[in-house]
């Protein structure tokens, strides 16, 4: 009796899974649908087009009314009527590690739904060399529209370059402000007018602000002088992550002549890495000084959060680029209207700004081999109606529901609009003027109607008080355009310093995750006094040991191409 | 127990319940923290100011939660998910304990399934293969595949089994001797008088089916399929892990730490196990007792 | 019925977890073979290039799997400890209580967090260890300066530890205080009547008589030597602590999901289960031979 049981339950069973395992059936080709239109950049396609995409969601939005969904809004609707193409979310996530994680299990289980956007290159290269993605080269070049041309050409090449793997474009690359990699200081300049204090240039003058800051209590007795990074982030930017650092060290190391977390042209056709250097060991130690001397926040590195201390204004001074004030302390306003932060540059001993910049942009929407034409002619198509259109939306229904949303937007933008909008302020040009449908600055039009109603005069020192608050939102982006983008619009920066690389070698495909967690375990416990100096030493003979000089030798040879 | 009045004794005793009474502190400590911090004041919370009592007052997350669809819409899932997934993985633990719990003698093959039971609770390919697993049943984002991702604790088998051998032998044989079969023996003998460790390990399973957030978040293709402590753990504890915030996402994550609100719906999602679990608590001494021990 | 009919019933009995077992279990299994290959998502598992042993090379010469495997070890041990004797000193105290309401409302209570996901303790111990916590808020009250707990590679471990243990004493003190009950009174008043005082019938009856329950939670918490508790360290952790708490199972998923190395992450993991595998069979068999003892 046993002996024939056995085999019949086992057969049963397996025969039950082979049954579920052979059910995947293969994608059967479609025939092209005709585009009319007369552009076909914006063509609509004859027969609806089913496009499957995941898709990352914020899991707080209210934006959406009842009854839409991530696959059925007026961003899918207008899909839908202008280019009959159809969305279909085959999955959504929350924003952040959820994301990434269900990205992995998709590039892992080799089924990529159509299209998908990732926000690091490392996901876009695996699923390239893993043989997931389509060659868009030729369609991109028929179905790019002209703004999207302009961008990408903005970009000098870089932007198809990223883009790319082995020559060919599989991807869709994000194109972001220059301005995001530039880092500035940001301080609390009604602190010291309150305090009677200059504002700080260099290193020094921030060490004794701070000081003052935290010694007069000005925030009471929580006060923090100078902001770090969060559990999540880092002390500075990599050659990986080139931008948007906020609450990182990045000026204070420019200004002592370091940059770390770059790959350095030295000049002589050598590169080096920028953290083993001798001038990041010396940042770390003044960082290290500061630490101690309880003028940097002593729970950096362990918050959730790098704008928690600085919305509940307990923070005068922090590090980021043009957007951290205004969009990205948002709360600091609403709990105290009369937060003046204002944006500065770290000079260096000899008076000058020197800082390092970004890679054109980080996220990539990636396009499955498994996609019929068709659907990579709808995903280029999508791409070009959200630059053209992203302005004119009726964005109560939060932008980011726009499926596979991938900003591309002209890497001047910023500076451009900046000095635009000062024009409009002063009345030299009319918002009508900016009325122009093919502009690759495609968010000029809307603000230059706005910023009449947000900023009042006198226009030539603008601090909080010349800002309304009265449309929230409006007012984050002001603030951070006309005082955010302040020093990258208006100083002159003494050296721009570009990494060699931004993207990962073969070799950095498998070792590099275990020397960036070595670089930043040293680094952060530097700056806190859990590690002397000396530690540095050991990490830097470590790093080189353990394939850091083998990566040296690769990123060497991408220089002499 | 002995009841000797010796001034040590006396000490102990009044020492003892002290003690005690400052553990019972330390262990209902989490629920009333949760409970302050979202009833207290929005920037007192935000700032971390609230400690042992709650500053201000206002039950307005509260209201909130209520008209949030998705939340009530997760905690029907995880309704759903802690009921039947209970019922199922008891049945299969009943079903296995039982032959397991017969000698080598009585059921030659035990000590193969026990092994391959044991194997199987040490052994896993990953996650990347058990994730391709499921997909291939086509039980991608949907909900059976968190019930039966539950499957059977290997642990549970063993307890039940193990209370099993302790019935005594006399019941069965009688049983037996008057023609009733294993099925019978099984549930008209053995479960009635193991009523306490079954609700004991009914009270395990809810309680793994409650909690287990890791199986929702990568099981599940969309927000209005998670189980509610996925929902929780995406609004409190997921952040991105690079420095490379674009304006936008910044924009998400200042509104994900809204304490107040987190912490309402954290107390929310305790409840049910609060509410449930102490009318089960009182199989547990009786419970677990003899399926640990064996005499 | 024959001795046959009756084991046929036995093994239909055990159809449905089997089934289980088989497509939730054993299948996904063959996933293993992912360890020796360089896997390739577009090429699947079944034709990636093989490449033996070559990912657990690579994975010795890491820096990283040396600390990691010592947090592992470190903590799941401490817990192993902590989590045995805790629950059982706990229990001991307990059984001495001798208002049964007193013993019914700690019990109640010290059960309570073992309820709650690692996803809400991890946000309350984040609150009270914190930089404005109440642990901080004491110090400072008594003139201390405040300390980073968490970012404090030196205590992480304990912390670790001692959070688990707080979480975990009551529930796991459960099984002693049941075996408590079935010690049968008569042996304490014979004990009483010849004069052995609370500690010695404790010593001389107590401890014998729930011994075999001590062994057999020991025994099966061997086979977790090295979980050190996926849940907990991830939702606690830091990059400043890596060096101490980073664990197997956290590394692993970081492996996996974060850096997209999963050759690597199921050769780490595959490792991870053989030795506990050899652990368990080593102890099934020590209790077997030295307690005359059947787990399972």
């Amino acid at each position: 009796m046993r002996k024939k049981i056995l085999p019949i339950l086992l057969t049963v069973t397996l025969a039950l899974s082979m049954m579920a395992c052979s059910s995947n059936t293969a994608k059967v080709k479609t025939t092209d649908t005709k585009i009319t239109g007369a552009d076909i950049a914006f063509g609509k396609f004859e027969k609806p087009v089913d496009v499957h995409i995941g898709m990352s969601v914020d899991p707080t939005d209210k934006t959406l009314p009842a009854g839409d969904k991530a696959g059925s809004n007026q961003y899918t609707k207008y899909l839908k009527d202008n280019y009959n193409i159809n969305i279909i979310v085959d999955w959504t996530a929350g924003s952040g590690n959820d994301y990434n994680q269900k990205v992995s299990l998709a590039i892992a289980s080799g089924k990529l739904p159509d299209g998908l956007v990732v926000n690091d290159r490392t996901y876009m290269t695996k699923a390239a060399s893993s043989g997931l993605l389509y060659d868009i080269s030729s369609l991109f070049k028929q179905y790019q529209s002209a703004q999207v041309k302009l961008i990408m050409a903005s970009t000098e090449g870089r932007a198809l370059e990223n883009a790319s793997y082995n020559g060919k474009m599989v991807s869709l690359p994000n194109i972001t402000a220059e301005a995001d990699g530039v880092h500035e200081m940001w301080i609390r300049k009604d602190w010291l007018d309150k305090l009677k204090l200059p504002v700080p240039k260099t290193i020094s003058d921030i060490e004794k602000t701070a000081k003052a800051f935290v010694d007069n209590k000005v925030a009471g007795k929580t006060t923090i002088g100078i902001a770090g990074p969060s559990k999540n982030t880092f002390a500075y930017c990599t050659f990986l992550n080139s931008s948007n650092n906020m609450g990182g060290f990045d000026p204070i190391f420019s200004a002592m002549g370091a940059t770390p977390g770059y790959w350095l042209d030295n000049g002589d056709g050598t590169v080096s890495y920028g953290t083993i250097s001798d001038t990041t060991r010396k940042s770390l130690e003044t960082l290290a000084k500061l630490y101690k001397e309880g003028l940097i926040d002593p729970e950096m590195g362990t918050r959730d959060n790098v704008g928690d201390p600085i919305n509940a204004n307990q923070v005068g001074i922090f590090f980021g680029p043009w957007w951290n004030g205004g969009y990205g302390n948002g709360d600091s306003f609403k709990n105290d209207p009369k937060a003046n932060w204002q944006a500065y540059p770290v000079y260096n001993d000899n008076g000058q700004w020197d800082t390092h910049m970004k890679t054109t942009g980080s996220s990539y929407t990636m396009i499955s081999k498994n996609a019929t034409p068709d659907v990579v002619k709808a995903i280029l198509i999508m791409n070009n109606a959200l630059v053209r259109d992203e302005a004119k939306f009726d964005v109560s229904v939060a932008i980011g529901w726009y499926p596979l949303r991938n900003v591309m937007a002209a890497s001047n933008e910023v500076e451009y609009e900046r000095v635009e909008l000062l024009k409009v302020l002063k009345g030299e040009t009319k918002p009508e003027d900016y009325n122009k449908a093919d502009s690759m600055y495609k968010l000029m039009y809307t603000d230059a109607t706005k910023i009449a109603n947000v900023i009042k005069a006198p226009f030539d020192d603008l601090n909080v008080s010349n800002f309304s608050t009265a449309n929230f939102g409006d007012f984050q982006r002001m603030y951070s355009m006309m005082i955010g983008d302040r020093p990258f619009a208006t100083l002159p920066i003494n050296k721009k310093i570009y990494s060699v690389t931004y993207s990962q070698t073969a070799t950095m495909e498998q070792k590099w995750a275990n020397l960036k967690k070595m670089e930043d375990e040293t680094v952060l416990k530097i700056i806190v006094g859990t590690s002397p100096i000396s530690s540095f030493d050991q990490f830097v003979k470590d790093w080189k040991a353990q394939g850091g000089d083998q990566i040296t030798a690769e990123v060497q040879k991408l220089l002499k191409k | 127990m002995i009841r000797n009045k010796t001034l040590g004794s006396r000490v102990f005793d009044i020492g003892n319940i002290i003690l005690l009474g400052i553990l019972v502190i330390f262990c209902f400590y989490p629920i009333w923290y949760t409970l302050c911090v979202s009833i207290s004041n929005k920037a007192a919370a935000n700032a971390g100011l609230v400690t042992f009592y709650p500053i201000g007052f206002s039950i307005e997350p509260y209201k909130e939660i209520l008209g949030d669809k998705l939340f009530l819409n997760s905690f029907w899932i995880s309704t759903q998910r802690t009921v039947i997934g209970t019922i199922f993985s008891l049945l299969i633990t009943v079903l296995m304990a039982y032959p397991l719990s017969r000698s080598n003698r009585e059921f030659k093959a035990r000590n193969i399934f026990m092994w391959i039971l044991v194997f199987c609770m040490l052994f896993n390919g990953g996650l990347i293969p058990w994730y391709l697993t499921i997909q291939r049943y086509h039980l991608i984002n949907n909900i059976w595949a968190l019930i039966l991702g539950g499957g059977v604790p290997v642990f549970n088998v063993i307890l039940v089994m193990n209370f099993f051998r302790n019935v005594p032998r006399d019941i069965e044989e009688a049983a037996a001797i008057d023609g009733a079969g294993p099925w019978r023996i099984l549930f008209q003998i053995f479960i009635p008088v193991s009523i306490p460790v079954l609700a004991t390990i009914a009270l395990f399973i809810s309680v793994y089916h409650w909690n287990e957030f890791f199986n929702g978040l990568v099981l599940m293709n969309t927000a209005d399929k998670y189980p509610l402590t996925t929902y929780i753990q995406q609004l409190v504890v997921n952040i991105p892990t690079g420095s490379n915030l674009t304006p936008d996402q910044y924009k998400k994550l200042s509104l994900l730490s809204n304490r107040t609100l987190n912490a309402a719906k954290v107390f929310i999602a305790m409840l049910p196990m609060l509410i449930v679990y102490p009318f089960l608590q009182k199989y547990f001494v009786t419970g677990i007792m003899i399926g640990s021990v064996k005499e | 019925m024959n001795k046959n009919g009756i084991q046929k019933h036995y093994y239909l009995m055990l159809v449905p977890g089997m089934i289980w077992i088989i497509m939730f279990s054993i299948v996904p299994m063959f996933g293993i073979v992912m360890a020796f290959e360089n896997f390739n998502p577009g090429l699947g598992m079944f034709h990636s290039q093989w490449v033996g042993l070559e990912n657990f090379k690579y994975l010795f010469q890491l820096n990283d799997s040396k600390s990691v495997l010592i947090n592992t070890l470190i903590i799941a041990v401490g817990k192993m400890v902590l989590n045995l004797l805790v629950p059982l000193v706990f229990a001991l105290l307990l059984n001495e209580i001798i208002s049964i309401r007193y013993k019914k409302f700690v019990q109640t209570f010290v059960y309570l967090p073992h309820f709650l996901s690692w996803v809400i303790m991890a946000t309350i111990v984040l609150g009270i260890f914190g930089y404005s916590g109440v642990i901080n808020t004491f110090i400072q009250m008594f003139g201390g300066h405040p300390r980073l707990f968490m970012a404090e590679p030196g205590i992480f471990r304990q912390l670790i530890i001692g959070t688990d243990v707080w979480k975990e004493f009551g529930y796991n003190a459960v099984i002693f205080l049941a075996a408590l009950t079935t010690i049968n009174p008569s042996l304490y008043e014979a004990a009483g009547i010849d004069g052995a005082g609370r500690w010695k019938s404790t010593l001389h009856i107590t401890l014998p008589a729930i011994a075999t329950t001590v062994v057999l939670l020991g025994v099966l918490s061997l086979g977790n030597v090295l979980n050190a508790g996926f849940d907990q360290v991830y939702n606690l952790y830091n990059p400043i602590v890596y060096s101490t708490g980073d664990i197997l199972d956290t590394w692993v998923y970081r492996l996996g999901l974060q850096n997209l190395q999963y050759s690597l992450a199921t050769a780490a993991g595959l490792l991870k289960s053989v030795v506990s595998f050899v652990l368990i069979v080593i102890s099934y068999s020590l209790s077997y031979k030295f307690a005359d003892y059947t787990v399972f």
